[in-house]
């Protein structure tokens, strides 16, 4: 029984931290440019099949590929924003222009993986090998280790955003565009800055993923969602409500699938997003006046 | 071109399809301070986000200490020195007041004064001092503005654009504003001062320039001021009087 319990807190916190990473990176963009980014989860993708085929196919070890799916993830973040976001800057339709624009940068990358990388399972090997125990519940340590990296990460994140004249200037025009151009901010490159850092996140995401899931065209997909249901719950717009809101969420779908199994959990997911939404429409953790 | 520090010649600009300036041109002198006043929507603001780089002109030039910077970006104007305070600004409401002053010497050319200049920022402004840790958008309409003013002044302004600084506030902290304003420029900073008060201009001011219609309507001296009367009758048209 405790057995069941540690195993299911401990799956929570796994699925906790990889949605607190995605959910980062999308609410980076949303705060800095006021863009949704649907191509978030499809940037997963591509880092995990390029961190697979620099670590494998290539054999250059595990690092060199882990560097460069992180790598090649930040690269494609920065050319869509420059390709598919920046021609609609200041358009009046923009939000609505860029749902377009990332969901066929997300179609472009899904079926680019196909076709380059076909539809074999991939996987990538684990950071660590074996397993840890704790509490009597025997985690492998792989999974263990993520659960370390995300919170670390996070914290970087937040040390970035906070303190760094880079990390303030991001926020800064995030808050006002104008009156960050007038103090001497490059703001289209602070654009490029925050969607490139925050597909470098999901990168990330995709290479400690590509070891647990098998790595598939689709694999950014379902994370997507969940990060979406994340920032939402959370409340758009602020790294710790995003962060708090991934953990609940992981926690919750963890104990929805011990008690009420695979299938019932979307669905109750969505329903709590639904009655959130409802009665708390700035989010959980979000400001009435945001 | 001349001896100016700033030189805006016939620039034409607007918004999309609809022109605001119609070949507007006016200049600022070294240590010059130079007051621009006129109806509302009849181009003050527009002329001063052109001069910033926030707004291209359709024609014309910006030549500042020289050199052309018609078309260069926000960010490489403020750099030169040519600061621009924007109407009702509430910068960025989720940072602090020190944070934001400490962020607003962003350029390398102010970081390397930015200490004291936070320091002449507070002695300017003791309110702002004392608000140090609060949020900007907890801050009240005076308070935003001093603020507004007090970033202006951490970018190492060599000239300061400020777009009517006292708008909407009381009595009191417009007196306080004038004092403040007039000791910046006594400080050897140059400045263009939009404003809808004549009088306030004309206690911290040299030089006027009537903006209507996108265009200069007139230019006053200060030497040769026509008197109170005159400047009614200009500002509202003679049948106010």
């Amino acid at each position: 029984m405790t057995e069941t319990l540690i195993a299911t807190i401990v799956s929570g916190l796994l699925l906790g931290s990889l949605y607190a990473l995605m959910a980062s990176g999308l609410s980076l963009v949303w705060t800095t440019l006021g863009v949704f980014n649907f191509a978030h989860g499809a940037l997963m993708t591509f880092g995990a099949f390029v961190a697979w085929t620099v670590a494998e196919a290539w054999g250059l070890g595990l690092l060199a590929g882990a560097v460069a799916g992180v790598g090649a993830a930040a690269l494609a973040g920065v050319l869509i924003e420059l390709l598919l976001v920046r021609p609609f800057y200041g358009h009046r339709n923009m939000l609505l222009i860029t749902v377009m624009t990332t969901l066929a940068a997300m179609i472009i990358l899904q079926n680019g993986a196909q076709v380059i990388w076909g539809a074999r399972l991939k996987q990538l090997p684990p950071i660590v090998e074996g397993n840890v125990s704790i509490f009597g519940a025997v985690v492998s340590a792989h999974e263990a280790l993520i659960i370390v990296i995300a919170p670390l990460v996070l914290l970087l994140l937040w040390w970035f955003a906070s303190t760094t004249r880079t990390g303030r200037s991001l926020r800064a025009v995030g808050q006002n565009q104008d009156s960050a151009a007038l103090i001497g901010i490059d703001v289209p490159r602070a654009f490029s800055l925050a969607f490139g850092l925050s597909a470098a996140l999901a990168g990330l995401t995709g290479v400690l993923l590509g070891s647990i899931r098998f790595i598939t065209p689709s694999l950014g997909a379902e994370p997507l969602v969940k990060a979406m249901i994340v920032v939402i719950f959370g409340g758009l717009g602020s790294l710790g409500a995003s962060a708090g809101a991934a953990f609940v969420i992981g926690m919750l779908e963890a104990f929805l699938v011990l008690w009420l199994g695979l299938y019932w959990t979307p669905s109750i997911l969505f329903l709590l997003l639904i009655l959130v939404l409802v009665f708390r429409p700035n989010g959980l953790f979000g400001r009435a006046n945001a | 071109m001349t001896t100016s520090l700033l030189e805006a010649s016939h620039i034409y600009a607007g918004y999309g399809e609809v022109p605001v300036l119609r070949d507007i041109t006016v200049h600022v002198g070294a240590g010059e301070a130079v007051g621009m006043f006129g109806p509302n929507g009849h181009g003050k603001t527009t002329l001063l986000r052109t001069i910033s780089g926030l707004l291209r002109p359709s024609n014309g030039t910006v030549h500042f200490d020289g050199d052309d910077v018609t078309i260069a970006k926000p960010s490489d104007i403020v750099g030169r020195g040519l600061v621009h305070a924007q109407q009702g600004n509430m910068l960025f409401g989720d940072m602090g007041v020190a944070e934001t002053l400490e962020l607003a010497a962003f350029k390398p050319r102010a970081r390397a004064g930015a200490k004291a200049a936070l320091e002449r920022v507070y002695a300017l402004f003791p309110r702002l001092a004392e608000r140090r840790k609060q949020l900007a958008r907890t801050l009240s309409g005076g308070e935003r503005q001093m603020l507004s003013i007090g970033c202006a002044l951490m970018c190492a302004p060599r000239l300061l654009l400020l777009d009517e600084p006292t708008l909407g506030l009381s009595p009191r902290l417009k007196e306080e504003l004038a004092v403040a304003i007039g000791e910046i420029h006594e400080s050897g900073i140059p400045l263009i001062l939009v404003e809808q008060d004549v009088e306030f201009l004309l206690s911290l001011t040299d030089r006027l320039y009537l903006v209507e219609h996108g265009e200069v309507a007139r230019e006053i001296d200060q030497a040769s001021a026509p008197d109170h009367q005159e400047i009614m009758d200009m500002y509202f048209g003679t049948a106010a009087t």
